[in-house]
């Protein structure tokens, strides 16, 4: 029963390694969802969904009705897939709900059919979905998960873009250090396969990290060399810009404020920025604003931090209004306009609270105890307590992120686990393909030879039948001339030899009779005489018969075989043969296969030749015997039909012989067939 | 003209031999003072026994010799053919009357080759006059052949071809069917020689078929066999 259960498991898992094969294939293009043209209803809903005019609402109403309709229709792999694709852009609306739900579905097919691939991508999209919610520890461990079954798979590109963002996770909760060696491996991986925009991303990580470590001048090389590998892109993007305006702030930051000024300004070089990306634009703004601020260049500025906030305001963009505030704050505060510092303070300090903007919210607390002296404590100790139960959550958060780290690599154990488990699997399935068709094969080459040792076999059992016949039919013969023998020498020596006694004792008895009786008497006599003779001729005809025929059993076989097949075939016959020819003396294999071929030939000539006539001749030459079948039917091409299966068998029969076979025949004019034959004659 | 005659009947029939008594005892009722003292053997060893015996005696004036005879213990003497040759060396002065139911060419020819028998009876053509009248020929004016030996002597003085005893006695064994293998060990010929004389008998009887069956047919109607 164990046994029974195991061999389904393992046919179950054979079938299961041929869906994952396919399953893998298609899924190369699960992350490229606009190259995906599943059924028609299914993709248009999904198009409609993507389609950036409509309203949010209306493209999520969309989003459900291709999952209702996948739910209902679609099965196995392409259900699957399409549930990806709607979790993918369940994510993108923002739809938590549904997300969840496709996501999950897909998560637990995925996990069904063994399919790693699928896991992990499943793994990503919860990860892009936490991180966009902010839950990072979910974020990362989800993110970690897929990282470990990404390796598990060699996917370098996939593996370095959860790197990428499990270090850019690290990377917001200040865990710099273990960030950058996060980003240092997703380098690695990208520089492997020449993926520029991922590489530029990375580096700027690096330098943003290096700026949180006031570390500028690694900050600054690393910027270098990401716009270095800018530089291969085709769409640039506000890359370039945005690489400019965080080079400006490392400078900010080292306080260099003119060269700041300088990045900031060449930035803002060009207008288009303002309509390519009016949110750096705001930045730049804002940024140059603040450097001009702390070089203490006052001019215009506060129509630019104004500017800067308008715009902020317009795209609801919080942490951005919250840095603005914060901005204008000090600007005033500069201006010894303390209320209206501290108001833009209070402002900053309660979006940046909303919001959870912790560095922000602290850099207003930190600004509030400095400026407003009368509460300067209470913004002190808040501040304080901020900064303690922050440090205290990263740290936990960290804590947590040992942890994922260690459960990826439990991950990634299970991941190899099942690919090697896959390997196995498949190896194992290969195996067992190969062993089977070997199998296969084996047995049917056995058959094969088998069938051919059967038909030698019967073909020798044939010979031994036709052997036995022959000996049969030698004894029968035997058995008859002994028995005509036996009756021919009775009837000469014992009855005719008493007949004779009693007619010669009968003639001298002379007894006295009239002259009647007398003449019939000797007329008796005289017909017992002629009985006497008649027996004498019957003995020696018995006798002379027999001994005859049976010398030439075969040739009476032959005759025989003629005779019946004239029958059938309806046609005439005349047998001859060389009188020299001793058929006792010639083997009797090779009578065997002359009669068979005779057999074959007759057939053939009833049942393709129409002849009305045939005949046979037995030959002697040189010591070979000669058989000539020739028959006046309808003949046929020789070049056209070689193969005939009757011929072959003739043809091989004389060449065992060491004999030869020869065939002529033309179309209306016949067949005449000539076997060959050596036999050992000593002359 | 002597008056006693000492016969010996070498005969396995007693029919056939009490026949030759009743002829015998019709001659000496003919001819008087003709008188016959008989004796009979009815095998070969009893038949050469009284040769033997008579050839130390007195000798033996008349011997009826069957051809087929149960043959002697020892198989030295087979036939009356043999009897008939050691009669003609133990007592050459007997005269011999074979009588057989023989009547192929071929035994007869070779008997008279053999034995040179004063008479020579085949049984079918004889009746008790016959007899009677071989008796008195083979003892007074030899010798008395029947009809269908004088036939045969006739054929063969009227032929003009010969064949020695070789082709005869292969046309013999041809006609009973003696297989060509075994004809080396009969004839003091190879299998090739056999051919040879096969083809010579072809060309002298005219026989245009590679069969023997023709050959044997015309030999036999030719009266060779």
């Amino acid at each position: 029963m164990n046994r029974l259960n195991k061999l389904s498991r393992l046919l179950y898992c054979l079938i299961l390694s041929n869906l994952l094969l396919i399953g893998c294939n298609s899924n190369e293009k699960t992350n490229l969802p606009e190259e995906q043209a599943p059924a028609d209803d299914f993709s248009s809903w999904i198009t409609i969904s993507k389609s950036e005019e409509l309203q949010l609402c209306e493209r999520k109403e969309a989003l459900h009705r291709a999952y209702l309709m996948n739910d209902e229709k679609a099965e196995g792999v392409n259900k699957i897939e399409n549930l990806k694709i709607i979790a993918f852009q369940a994510y993108k609306l923002n739809d938590s709900g549904l997300f969840k739900k496709a996501n999950k579905e897909a998560f637990e097919a995925s996990v069904k059919i063994r399919d790693t691939l699928g896991i992990a991508n499943a793994h990503w999209n919860y990860g892009a979905f936490y991180a966009e919610k902010e839950v990072y520890d979910s974020a990362y461990s989800h993110y970690g998960s897929a990282l470990g079954y990404y390796q598990a798979i060699k996917n370098d590109h996939y593996s370095g873009k959860m790197l990428y963002n499990m270090a850019f996770i690290k990377g917001r909760l200040k865990d710099y250090t273990g960030s950058e060696n996060l980003t240092s491996q997703a380098i690695v991986k990208y520089k492997q396969l020449n993926k520029y925009k991922s590489l530029y991303t990375s580096y700027n990580h690096l330098a943003i990290l290096f700026k949180e470590l006031e570390e500028y001048d690694r900050a600054l090389d690393y910027n270098e060399e990401a716009l270095s590998y800018l530089a291969y892109l085709d769409d640039k993007k506000t890359y370039y810009e945005g690489s400019l305006n965080n080079i400006g702030l490392i400078y900010h930051k080292q306080k260099n404020y003119e060269r700041a000024i300088e990045y900031f300004n060449e930035a803002l070089e060009k207008d288009s920025l303002k309509y390519k990306n009016i949110e750096l634009y705001a930045r730049l703004i804002d940024n140059r604003a603040h450097s001009k601020l702390l070089n203490n260049d006052t001019v215009h500025l506060l129509n630019e931090f104004n500017e800067s906030l308008r715009i902020r305001d317009s795209l609801n963009n919080h942490a951005g209004i919250t840095l603005s505030k914060l901005h204008l704050a000090e600007f005033y505060k500069k201006k010894n306009d303390t209320t209206n510092a501290i108001q833009f303070a209070e402002e900053a300090k309660y979006i940046a609270k909303e919001r959870k903007n912790n560095r922000d919210y602290l850099a207003a607390l930190k600004f509030l105890s400095k400026t407003d002296d009368q509460n300067a404590n209470t913004y002190l100790n808040e501040f304080i307590d901020v900064n303690d139960s922050l440090q205290n959550v990263e740290r936990k958060i960290r804590n947590i992120f040992t942890r994922i780290d260690l459960e990826t690599d439990e991950y990634r154990e299970e991941a190899d686990r099942l690919f090697k488990q896959k390997v196995l699997i498949l190896v194992v399935s290969l195996c067992l393909l190969l062993i089977l068709s070997l199998l296969y094969f084996v047995n049917r080459q056995y058959s094969k030879s088998k069938e051919l040792q059967f038909e030698s076999e019967q073909q020798k059992a044939n010979e031994q039948i036709y052997l036995l016949s022959l000996e049969q039919q030698a004894k029968l013969e035997e058995g008859k001339v002994q028995e005509r023998n036996r009756i021919s020498e009775e009837l000469h020596d014992g009855v005719l030899g008493k007949l004779f006694g009693a007619r010669v004792g009968l003639g001298f008895l002379n007894p006295n009779l009239d002259k009647g009786a007398t003449q019939k008497y000797n007329l008796l006599i005289g017909e017992l005489q002629v009985i006497e003779k008649e027996i004498r001729d019957i003995s020696h005809e018995l006798k002379n018969h027999d001994t005859y025929s049976s010398s030439v059993s075969f040739f009476n076989l032959v005759t025989k075989l003629i005779i019946d097949c004239s029958e059938i075939g309806g046609f005439e016959y005349r047998l001859t043969k060389d009188g020299a020819i001793f058929w006792e003396d010639v083997d009797e294999i090779v009578k065997a296969n002359l009669y068979r071929i005779i057999q074959e030939s007759l057939q053939n000539t009833i049942k393709f030749a129409k002849a009305n006539e045939v005949l046979i001749d037995f030959s002697i030459q040189d010591g070979n015997l000669i058989l000539t079948l020739v028959d006046n039917g309808v003949g046929f091409n020789t070049l056209k039909r070689k193969t005939g299966i009757g011929l072959k068998n003739m043809r091989s029969r004389a060449e065992k012989l060491n004999g030869e076979f020869t065939i002529e025949s033309q179309p209306n004019k016949g067949t005449k067939t000539a076997i060959r034959i050596p036999i050992n004659k000593e002359i | 003209m002597k008056q006693n005659y000492k016969v010996l009947l070498i005969e396995d029939h007693p029919l056939i031999a009490e026949a030759y008594r009743s002829a015998l005892k019709f001659v000496s009722k003919e001819k008087e003072g003709v008188n016959f003292f008989i004796e009979t053997a009815n095998n070969c060893d009893d038949g050469y026994e009284k040769i033997k015996d008579a050839s130390n005696k007195n000798g033996l004036d008349l011997i009826f010799l069957d051809i087929r005879l149960p043959p002697s213990k020892d198989s030295k003497v087979l036939s009356g053919e043999d009897l008939g040759i050691i009669v003609n060396k133990l007592l050459p002065d007997s005269k011999i009357i074979i009588s057989t139911t023989f009547n192929d060419n071929y035994r007869i020819h070779s008997i008279f080759k053999s034995v040179n028998p004063d008479g020579f009876l085949i049984k079918n053509d004889i009746t008790a006059d016959e007899i009677i009248a071989a008796v008195k020929s083979v003892l007074f004016d030899p010798p008395y052949y029947s009809k269908s030996v004088i036939r045969l002597l006739r054929n063969e003085v009227s032929n003009d071809f010969l064949l020695d005893n070789i082709d005869r006695r292969l046309l013999y064994e041809l006609s009973i069917g003696t297989k060509m293998k075994d004809l080396p060990s009969l004839l003091p010929l190879s299998i090739a020689g056999i051919e040879k004389r096969k083809r010579h008998l072809k060309e002298v009887f005219d026989v245009k078929k590679t069969d023997d069956k023709e050959l044997i047919t015309i030999a036999k109607e030719k009266g060779f066999i």
